[in-house]
């Protein structure tokens, strides 16, 4: 924040004794960085703000504030600020507030070939494949996941007093701390376990629940009441691969990144400069285009991007 | 319908202002790191300074907390890399206006403590001029006259007040009761992710 010359602006446009070149000069200063109107409007605020002290002065000395006894007659001031602070307070606790306080909804969504991973507020994380959407809210009493298409990997941060459950169609999974994922199918849903256990349902026959453990996956139908359980550790792992050809970085630096990229072309990718290898990428990327992946990443972070024969040079 | 610009800074002196201070308390609970909390609080300024109009805004309060919300969600998509150090857009949703209680919320005596205080603890110079402009609202140039000094010395001490007045009120409600929660533990996001 520039606080120096907006304190000066705003003092000047307040006196009012701008002249045509003084004008001039702010519209240049304000020009060369738009954010300098936020320090602006805050410097011309808190001198309004200040101005209050006035009111309030007057407000404060007079020996009955809030009431207005015989003889004694309220100015217009008081009684307008009096007005105003009962408004606010009530405007405060209304629906405006209510609104803004409820525990909020957190949207995830994937586009097709994407894959994301979403740490959530409670500590766990949600890995999203391809064309999914999630519905995230922390409730006091439970975690609640919904599901609305696609499939998602969670991995749940454990947390006794808050069981974590995904709801899609009429399925429910609960867990309390592991990892497992669930997607979306017509007419039911699969669930695939890589730690711990969970428990799963439909609406309507809560009764008829069934445990999957690590290393199992099972299908639980919308109409039918059996739900299938099989043991399939080997495929699980596999199954979560996400096998679409593309890296997910969340964080990890540009030289890791190449480094994997490396591995499945023939053309390399080439990180020169002081630094650049450092720069933390976020992003989903196909394995098997380092030239989009160069030039995506030489956006990002302010790179070049040079090609010589098999050589994917980004430097700057 | 569109306002003036005079009738807009005073409502934002009189709605917004006095919650910055709870505001940049919210966002130290969050563990914002310092330069970005000041960097926030300028764009949701910034984004109130583009409204036409703030006659549809029904409490202050809400509106610059929700403001800011959206500047810091802003902030974690654009630049993709998380610069705010492993906030989540979850943590950052849960930046909402908190009602302060009976007690904290603002009334007009803690109010005019606030303004005293910050007035108050000007050097003595501009502490004379600052009073005499904003509590007793003498012109500038009549206290030119006053204090037998040019005007432009006026105007000098009272920028020189006003931009500690604006850092006074950027350090704010450090100290006032409100004890920091401890960061949310992501340890096992980080073990998670290093392990791959």
């Amino acid at each position: 924040m520039d606080d120096e010359n907006a304190a000066r602006w705003a003092i000047r446009l307040e006196s009012e004794t701008l002249g045509e070149r003084e004008r001039a000069e702010l519209a240049d200063w304000l020009q060369a960085d738009e954010r300098r109107r936020g320090s602006l409007l805050r410097a011309e605020a808190v001198l309004a703000y200040l101005d209050r002290g006035r009111a309030l002065a007057e407000l404060n000395d007079s020996p009955q504030p809030y009431v207005s006894a015989g003889g004694y007659r309220p100015t217009f001031e008081r009684r307008g600020f009096l007005v105003g602070g009962t408004f606010a307070a009530l405007s405060a606790s209304g629906l405006l507030g209510y609104l803004l306080t409820r525990p909020p909804t957190m949207q995830i969504e994937t586009m097709i070939g994407e894959v994301r991973r979403v740490p959530l507020a409670d500590g766990s994380v949600a890995s999203l494949n391809t064309n999914s959407k999630v519905a995230v809210a922390m409730l006091e009493r439970r975690r609640q996941v919904h599901l609305e298409d696609g499939e998602v990997w969670f991995q749940v941060a454990h947390d006794k007093t808050r069981p974590f459950v995904v709801e899609t169609g009429d399925v429910r999974v609960q867990a309390i701390g592991t990892a497992f994922s669930v997607r979306r199918r017509e007419d039911g849903a699969d669930i695939l376990v890589t730690e711990g256990v969970v428990e799963v349902w439909v609406v309507g026959r809560e009764n008829e629940r069934r445990r999957i453990e690590a290393g199992s996956k099972g299908f639980v139908a919308d109409a039918k009441p059996a739900i299938e359980v099989v043991h399939a550790s080997g495929d699980i792992n596999r199954a979560l691969a996400w096998r679409n050809g593309e890296i997910a970085l969340n964080g990890e630096s540009l030289e890791y990144a190449a480094a994997e990229l490396n591995r499945y072309n023939l053309r390399k990718l080439a990180i020169e400069g002081h630094g650049l290898g450092r720069e933390p990428l976020v992003g989903y990327f196909r394995t098997d285009q380092p030239e989009n992946f160069g030039r995506a990443v030489a956006n990002m972070v302010g790179a070049r991007v040079e090609i010589e024969g098999d050589t994917i040079r980004l430097s700057r | 319908m569109r306002q003036g610009r005079r009738e807009i800074v005073t409502w934002v002196g009189s709605n917004i202002v006095p919650h910055e201070a709870d505001l940049r308390v919210r966002l130290r609970q969050m563990a914002v790191p310092e330069e970005e909390i000041s960097d926030i609080v300028q764009d949701a300024y910034l984004k109130i300074s583009n409204l036409d109009s703030v006659a549809h805004i029904r409490n202050g309060r809400a509106y610059f907390f929700a403001t800011a919300r959206s500047v810091l969600l802003d902030r974690i998509r654009r630049e993709r890399i998380v610069r705010i150090d492993s906030m989540t857009e979850m943590e950052a949703l849960s930046l909402a206006d908190e009602d302060p209680g009976p007690e904290r919320r603002v009334g007009a005596r803690m109010e005019l403590e606030r303004v005293r205080r910050l007035i108050a603890d000007l050097p003595d110079r501009c502490r004379e001029i600052f009073e005499l402009r904003r509590i007793q609202g003498v012109p500038q140039r009549e206290i030119a006259e006053r204090l037998g000094v040019p005007e432009h010395t006026v105007e000098a001490q009272a920028v020189r007040g006003l931009k500690l007045i604006l850092k006074a009120m950027a350090g704010q409600g450090g100290g006032d009761g409100h004890t920091p929660k401890p960061r949310i533990d992501r340890d096992e996001d980080e073990r998670e992710r290093n392990g791959r």
